[in-house]
């Protein structure tokens, strides 16, 4: 187990400037690979630059990555939080279940490690120990996602928006999205209701080119603010996010509004501060409206609640850890020859079960028995003594079926 | 017997579309279905059952007319239950299902007084109208149901996972829409194949005044439900508002008139 080493440079170790130079990619790392040797498997997302190694040491890994990325070794491991056996591999498996992210809990890390495995496999960089790790990785995160409610709720001001729009139009690509103001926060949440599917989008804005450059990047369509009362018409869902020191959406032009819609189903999300959308047109018919006190104190909820999901999620993860370790501290010669005879014993034991013999017989089929399988083993077990490489062991124990994982996967 | 087997079965049907509800997994919704299905295959059973040797529609009671009203009903909800996102609604009928049967199961075997006049074409049209009109008005009773619990937690904002399930509002307004408007038709239609009836069989009006203020009074609240809609585009809450008090008015004429009542169809009209 200690052959596994990491060294991570994250959002909490490192700034951004500093992470922003460390980009990593497996080819960068296959001259340091060696077969049966040294294994590497990097990964890098936006908060985090990581390097997952066995059999090289940890000098090797910093002296390259300060090659890479241009800044002195000395004040790089600085940057760098270094884990070691089994506290690099439960750093891997709570990164991969989103506990070490930014937003804890949130699922795109997982898709990004399992990106970065692939291309590790594609340039060839990772063997027998890290595939397990990894493979053992994408488990431990499918099982923290099933058995805790860790992802269960939405956590940005955004998401719970278009979690809402979701529960009252269903499929939000029916309905058209108009967004007002051009600001980072309306381009975010219009962004999360694109990745939902909305299609028809609107944008608003008091500075006409100002919306253009944003329904360009958006792929909606820019109108001039002149033209909100028709839009407000139009469109089912509505994210305001202006600058107006006063209201812009008023209860007598929603009321209006809403008489000339028909009493169509509306959502306003309004996310400025201060806030564009009058707290009176909430009592609207039909007008569901959230301001960003109400959507951050839901979101805070969310937070505390992830929070406690996570004591579950590492139970989870120490109980994978072990079993790892488990698998881990097999990989030895001596121990999987150790563990072949175990197998021998217990097949010999069953098969003198199953027939039932005469007790003289008996001692005589056994040791027939046990003769023939020593003398069939002991071919195998003096391959293992002189080839005893990770790939070596771990075929054999893969074949055997020594391991639980193996039992099971038969057994599937 | 089949009778509460069919009880039974709602029952642990519609635990099984709450367990569905609080624990969105694959497999609970495909036992909750196929459940549902050998319940409405029994139901079916138990309904021909009570045809008699004179084959006549099993509508010659309240209690008949009620377990007609329950199997109209879940034939309506199998079809939500096969669509993903109206599956869970079975979590909310079923148990009133079971209940309504199971109230009226001690005089479900034992039927209703029949008459010559129960076997003319009018009294056939107008019992099965009515009846699914109303099983259409109970749908609608539990969709609204549904809507405002859905309504009330949209309003609040924090979506909690166990109502992360529910059909969304827009859905939910478009079924109760269907529900009202076919169950207004088929209301509407009975309302005239009876009055057809009393007339071939030259009753007074007096004699039925009770049953058809009663009718009345139910077709006025679904029609004012109805015109409020289309017309002013009442959608949402106020529909589902008013369907649940039509549908408890409906419900205590329902044993009202029955109780005082009791031959508004069988021997009463026969003397």
């Amino acid at each position: 187990m200690n052959r596994l080493g990491c060294i991570s440079i994250n959002h909490r170790s490192a700034p951004v400037e500093i992470r922003e130079k460390v980009i990593l990619s497996p080819q960068d790392f296959r001259s340091l690979c060696s077969r049966d040797l040294g294994e590497v498997y990097t990964l890098t997302t936006c908060n985090r630059s990581e390097v997952y190694w066995t059999g090289l040491d940890e000098q090797t890994i910093i002296d390259h990555l300060a090659s890479l990325s241009g800044i002195p070794g000395k004040d790089l491991r600085g940057y760098c939080e270094i884990y070691r056996g089994e506290e690099a591999i439960r750093h891997l498996f709570m990164v991969a279940s989103g506990l070490d992210s930014l937003i804890i809990g949130e699922n795109q890390i997982l898709g990004q490690v399992k990106d970065a495995y692939r291309q590790a496999l594609a340039a060839g960089t990772t063997s027998t120990f890290l595939n397990k790790a990894l493979h053992r990785t994408f488990r431990t995160a499918k099982r923290v996602r099933t058995e805790t409610s860790i992802g269960r709720y939405p956590v940005s001001v955004a998401s719970q928006a278009v979690e809402l729009a979701c529960h009252i139009f269903g499929d939000i690509s029916l309905s058209p999205v108009l967004v007002i103001g051009a600001g980072d926060m309306a381009g975010i949440a219009a962004r999360r209701l694109i990745d939902r599917g909305a299609g028809d989008l609107c944008i608003i804005n008091r500075t006409f080119s100002t919306a253009c450059d944003l329904a360009k990047e958006l792929g909606g369509k820019p109108r001039p603010f002149s033209a909100l009362r028709d839009e407000l018409l139009r469109c089912a869902i509505v994210i305001t996010s202006t600058g107006s020191p006063t209201p812009i959406i008023t209860r007598a032009m929603m009321d209006d509004v809403m008489r000339q819609r028909r009493n169509e189903p509306m959502i306003i999300i309004d996310i400025a501060v201060p806030r564009d959308v009058e707290p009176e047109v909430g009592k609207c018919y039909n007008c569901y409206l959230y301001d960003i006190d109400a959507l951050k104190t839901i979101v805070d909820k969310h937070v505390s609640f992830r929070q406690e999901e996570t004591d579950k999620a590492q139970a989870i993860i120490s109980a994978e850890v072990e079993r790892f370790a488990r698998w881990a501290g097999s990989l030895d010669a001596q121990a999987t020859i150790r563990d072949l005879f175990l197998l021998m014993d217990e097949y010999i034991a069953s098969e003198m079960r199953a027939n039932s013999l005469e007790p003289g017989q008996a001692a005589i089929v056994e040791q027939k028995l046990r003769s023939s399988l020593k003398r069939y083993l002991h071919r195998v077990a003096s391959y293992l003594k002189e080839h005893p490489t990770l790939t070596n062991i771990e075929q054999t124990r893969r074949i055997f079926q020594l391991d639980e994982d193996y039992q099971d996967r038969h057994k599937g | 017997m089949i009778l509460w087997a069919v009880v039974i079965l709602y029952v642990l049907t519609g635990a099984c579309f709450i367990t569905y509800l609080f624990w969105r997994r694959r497999p609970v919704v495909l036992i909750a279905r196929g459940m549902f299905l050998a319940s409405i295959a029994l139901h079916i059973l138990l309904t021909l059952s009570l045809t008699g040797p004179a084959c006549r529609i099993p509508l010659v009671s309240p209690v008949q007319a009620v377990n007609m009203m329950v199997l109209l009903a879940s034939v309506v909800f199998i079809f939500f239950a096969f669509r993903g996102q109206t599956a869970v609604l079975g979590a909310f009928f079923l148990p009133v299902a079971a209940v309504a049967l199971g109230m009226t199961a001690p005089g479900l075997q034992a039927g209703g007084t029949t008459t010559p006049v129960m076997f003319q074409a009018w009294h056939s049209l107008h019992t099965v109208s009515v009846v699914a009109g109303e099983a259409l008005f109970a749908v609608a009773f539990v969709v609204s149901v549904v809507y405002l619990i859905h309504e009330n937690i949209i309003r609040k904002g924090r979506i909690h996972w166990t109502a992360a399930g529910l059909p969304p509002l827009r859905l939910l307004d478009r079924i109760l829409s269907v529900c009202l408007g076919a169950g207004f038709v088929a209301i509407t239609a009975g309302m005239l194949f009876g009055a057809l009836w009393a007339s071939s069989l030259g009753v007074g009006l007096s004699q039925i005044a009770m049953k058809i203020s009663a009718g009345a009074a139910i077709w006025l609240v679904f029609a004012f439900s109805i015109h409020q809609r289309f017309a002013i585009r009442w959608s949402g809450r106020r529909t589902a508002l008013i369907t649940i008090t039509g549908f408890l008015i409906m419900i205590i004429l329902f044993v009202g008139v029955n109780l005082v009542y009791p031959g508004a169809h069988g021997a009463g009209l026969a003397r």
